[in-house]
């Protein structure tokens, strides 16, 4: 630290000369156009790409903790297959006529935890840490940035350890799409239509279960660090877990009307399961009309989520250390 | 905590603190534990209530399940189909009792609230002080589930209420309530000297969290919270019956629904009595040994 | 053209009061008590580029609530205001891209990474060319002295080597305006010290236009031509360093330096006594009474030296921050 006071006396000249220099490149680094939509997309992309490289390099510090963290997701994981192949032991079926047998099942349950883990592995962490954020004052530094703020946001980390139940999805999907395929009566074939608009709405899926995250999360400008609105969002989001049938009983109708078209957390995943295990054949047309909606429903809550975030940062105060 | 001179008389004997003393002691635990309850009690009552939530999809679930076999069976009658030995409406009673089970069993914190304690060296405090620990963790663990009941009951009352039509039996007789409240306090028991054996491991090792996971990843699935044990097949069965992890929910909710016959009753009640004499000699053993060599570092 | 332009700037804060208890937070849903808390109550301000301006104030004055609101990181309650001829609150990338902020007391690199990796992702962000952002990273770098630090965890960093990071954060992209948020606090003397050189340097080579707050006079008087004073959320002096003591302080300080043996009882006549050790003495005396106060003094008392100095700029500023609020 000593040697330090003694930089003064360094040759100036050089100093100078090396600081004109960044300065002539630096103007020239603002004539280069960042307008264009091309290169705007390319710069969102590379720092979503610098964001899950610097949260792998973190984890890799940590890699006891990663590696538990893995085991431990995948046992719950396995605990639960364990627990629906106990239920397929003394029925058929999930609810009668609903076409939900055992294959059918588990690639539902293989469609949430696909969701389920991409939304831990990418919005759970950012979503807590905006509250955080908001707590502490450490927003100034994502609203000085020039970027879209709510992207910076949710995308800040990536928590890798949690796409390991990503694979276990993987893992029982082909299994039942095997079973799906090679039973006797009516088998059901995975095709490339099938497979995109299955991708396609375990995007929608995701998009909705961010939505409602990130607008909770906005919440806490207002009402500080919440615990139970986490709680409220895993209670809410576990009504997305079963079949939209299972509600359907005198008492279930209002939650299903609830769960499907004001909080609509029933479409994320069952609609991109329906495409693939088609429980119904042929499919019905409520199906069709409730891919629409799925499709709407998506927009609508990210239009909200984004005008709830947009809100949030209005009333955001900026704590102080 | 204990007497003040103690430390600066250590030398003369102390007369035996006194049981007045003690009950003081005790009471002072409560109140400050009460009074720490009641501040936050409308997030409380409210975080009880949404508590249910993830149940009502279990009843769901299960509604559909049983509508499915019945319509599959065609011959069935109504209520007289049981899967694992219960009826729909059993399963759904079997739900809410495994919640007031559970409100006993469960002991958030307490495990890793010890190896922090080791960790940070507060545990000192317990080896200089006339306080033991486990009595100590013991009072306030009871302390906060009486304020935790005083404003839980308003919400399971209200539930219970709600769902009054699946108890078709109405009350259980006298005999089975008593065993049904002996099963609650033992399961409370052995939930608390069962995870502070668990919590006791930090003497040996700093790392339980990983420990703990696991102990909760078994005591979610093999304690019946999530499914009543009868449904287990028979090769499974009978070792997931020969864990206490079913004293913690299962156990008492079945007691509750008559699913233990009467004249099993008193030698079940036994053996669980037997479990928890287990686990308190086990915590305290540990705790003796522990605490022996914490000493020997010079911690 | 001034670079930053400031009207009637006003910020004020609703603080709610959240009650204990169900039926009083049901209450508070609907109809909630609050007391407005005035930060910034109107602050004019103009700087031409190339300015390095001091801040200055007691806490809770509203200088870091001013360089918040110019940084657009809260909206204000009334006023303008405009820094490159752009509003600030509007957050236009155009100019987020163009100014930085440094905040002492928080930091904004990745804890667990090396502020390596934390430069990378600022690179991306602000879409710096790879050219432009090594030469910029290896000359800042090695102006502090932190090359080797480079690929260290930033939680294994001393607090002055993380401000030295976080200063090269803010600067990556070549700011034209930087606004400086208590920079050295916390720090040791000798990291105050490089820090301050480094701004100095800076400062001078770019011409960069920067706002500081700080609590240390030393970073004032080593850095800053122009203070302004901020107090109450109003500018109470706008000016150089020096003009403070003119202008905020009518009384000099003079030291008398008595001949051996020689202790005058009467010396309270002259002006107020500050400090008594034989055979010196302080005494405060008002400026347009020093020199008949002088006078008098030299014909009656056998004087062995004398001086006459301004009261220390932190007595001052003390006595100043203590008279507004």
């Amino acid at each position: 630290m000593g040697a330090e006071l003694l930089i003064p006396n360094r040759s100036q000249a050089d100093d100078s000369r090396r600081l004109t220099g960044t300065l002539a490149a630096s103007r020239a680094a603002e004539k280069t156009p960042a307008g264009s939509w091309a290169a705007e997309t390319r710069r969102y992309l590379r720092v979503f790409l610098t964001f899950a490289r610097n949260s792998l390099i973190r984890d890799m510090t940590f890699r006891a903790d990663f590696l538990f963290h893995c085991i431990s997701s995948v046992a719950w994981t396995l605990m639960n297959v364990g627990f629906y192949l106990l239920v397929f032991r003394f029925t058929m079926m999930i609810g009668p006529d609903t076409g939900w047998g055992r294959d059918e099942f588990f690639l539902f349950l293989a469609t949430v935890w696909f969701i389920n883990s991409l939304v831990q592995a990418f919005f759970i962490p950012n979503a807590n840490e905006f509250s955080e954020l908001i707590r502490t004052g450490g927003l100034d530094f994502a609203l000085l940035k020039p970027i879209d703020t709510q992207f910076l946001i949710s995308f800040r980390r990536v928590e890798w350890s949690s796409l390991s139940n990503f694979a276990v999805g993987l893992l029982i999907a082909g299994i039942s799409l095997h079973g799906l395929a090679t039973r006797a009566e009516s088998p059901v074939y995975l095709t490339p239509l099938t497979l995109s608009l299955y991708l396609f709405f375990v995007g929608c899926g995701v998009a909705i279960m961010y939505s409602l995250m990130i607008s909770l999360a906005a919440t806490s400008v207002w009402l500080g660090r919440n615990q139970s609105l986490y709680d409220f969002w895993f209670y809410i989001t576990n009504f997305s877990r079963y079949p939209m049938e299972i509600y359907n009983t005198p008492w279930g109708r209002p939650l299903l009307g609830l769960f499907t078209f004001v909080i609509p957390v029933l479409v994320v995943v069952n609609v991109p399961a329906r495409i693939l295990a088609r429980p119904l054949n042929p499919r019905a047309d409520w199906e069709w009309q409730l891919a629409v909606w799925a499709v709407i429903a998506t927009g609508l809550c990210l239009i909200a989520s984004r005008w709830v975030f947009r809100q949030s940062l209005k009333s955001y105060r900026s704590a102080s250390s | 905590m204990g007497d003040p001179h103690s430390a600066t008389f250590a030398s003369e004997p102390l007369p035996p603190v006194g049981i007045g003393d003690r009950v003081r002691t005790w009471w002072v635990i409560i109140r400050t534990a009460l009074a720490e309850r009641m501040a936050y009690r409308g997030d409380f009552a409210l975080g009880t209530l949404m508590r249910f939530l993830p149940i009502i999809t279990q009843i769901f679930l299960w509604g559909a399940i049983f509508d499915a076999v019945q319509t599959a069976d065609q011959g069935g009658a109504d209520s007289s189909l049981r899967i694992g030995g219960y009826n729909f409406p059993e399963m759904v009673a079997y739900f809410l009792l495994t919640m007031v089970a559970r409100a006993f069993s469960s002991m958030p914190g307490l495990a890793t609230g010890i190896a922090n304690q080791v960790r940070q060296g507060e545990i000192k405090k317990y080896l200089i002080q006339p306080i033991d620990l486990v009595g100590f963790l013991l009072l306030t663990r009871i302390a906060h589930k009486l304020a935790y009941y005083t404003v839980a009951i308003g919400p399971f009352a209200l539930v219970f209420f709600l769902c009054r039509g699946y108890f078709t039996d109405g009350l259980p007789p006298a005999h089975v309530l008593i065993a049904f409240v002996g099963s609650l306090v033992m399961g409370f028991l052995i939930g608390f000297f069962l995870e502070a054996a668990i919590g006791m491991i930090s003497f040996w090792t700093l790392e339980i969290n990983s420990l703990l996971l696991i102990f909760m990843l078994f005591s979610f699935f093999l304690s019946g919270h999530m499914f009543p044990l009868t449904l287990l097949p028979d090769s499974i069965g009978w070792l997931v019956n020969l864990l206490p992890l079913k004293y913690l929910a299962f156990f008492p909710a079945a007691i509750f629904l008559r699913k233990i016959p009467d004249e099993e009753l008193a030698g079940e009640l036994i053996l669980e009595a037997a479990w928890l004499a287990f686990f308190i000699i086990a915590c305290r053993w540990m705790y003796a040994r522990g605490v022996r060599r914490y000493s020997g570092y010079g911690g | 053209m001034p670079i930053i332009e400031v009207r009637e700037l006003t910020k004020s804060y609703r603080v709610y009061r959240k009650r204990e208890g169900l039926r009083a937070s049901m209450r508070g849903l609907f109809r909630r008590e609050y007391t407005e808390v005035e930060a910034v109550r109107g602050i004019n301000l103009r700087v031409e580029a190339g300015e390095f301006v001091a801040f200055l104030g007691p806490n809770g004055a509203g200088k870091t609530t001013t360089l918040k609101l110019l940084s657009g990181v809260i909206n204000p309650s009334g006023g303008t205001a405009t820094v490159m001829g752009f509003v600030p609150w509007e957050r236009r990338n155009e100019y987020r891209r163009r100014f930085a902020l440094v905040m002492g007391q928080k930091n904004q690199l990745w804890w667990d990474l090396p502020a390596q990796e934390s430069y990378r992702l600022h690179q991306q962000i602000y879409g710096i060319p790879e050219d432009h952002f090594r030469r910029t990273l290896d000359e800042l770098t090695d102006l502090l002295e932190v090359t080797p630090l480079l690929g260290q965890p930033v939680r294994e960093l001393s607090l002055g080597e993380r401000m030295k990071m976080e200063l090269i954060a803010a600067l990556l992209h070549s700011p034209e305006v930087l606004f400086l948020d208590e920079p050295t606090i916390g720090l040791d003397v000798i990291a105050q010290h490089t820090i301050q050189r480094f701004l100095r340097q800076y400062q001078e080579r770019r011409q960069t236009t920067i706002l500081l707050t700080s609590h240390y006079m030393k970073d004032v008087a080593a850095l800053c031509q122009r203070v302004v004073i901020v107090a109450g959320g109003l500018v109470q002096y706008d000016g150089s360093l020096a003009g403070i003591v003119d202008q905020f302080s009518g009384k000099k300080i003079v030291t008398l330096q008595f001949a051996a043996g020689n202790r005058p009882e009467d010396l309270a006549r002259l002006g107020t006594i500050l400090e008594t050790q034989w055979p010196r003495v302080k005494i405060g005396i008002a400026r347009a009474e020093v020199p008949r106060v002088l006078a008098t003094t030299l014909r009656d008392y056998a004087i062995e030296d004398v001086s006459v100095e301004d009261p220390p700029l932190e007595d001052v500023i003390a006595d100043l921050f203590h008279q507004v609020s």
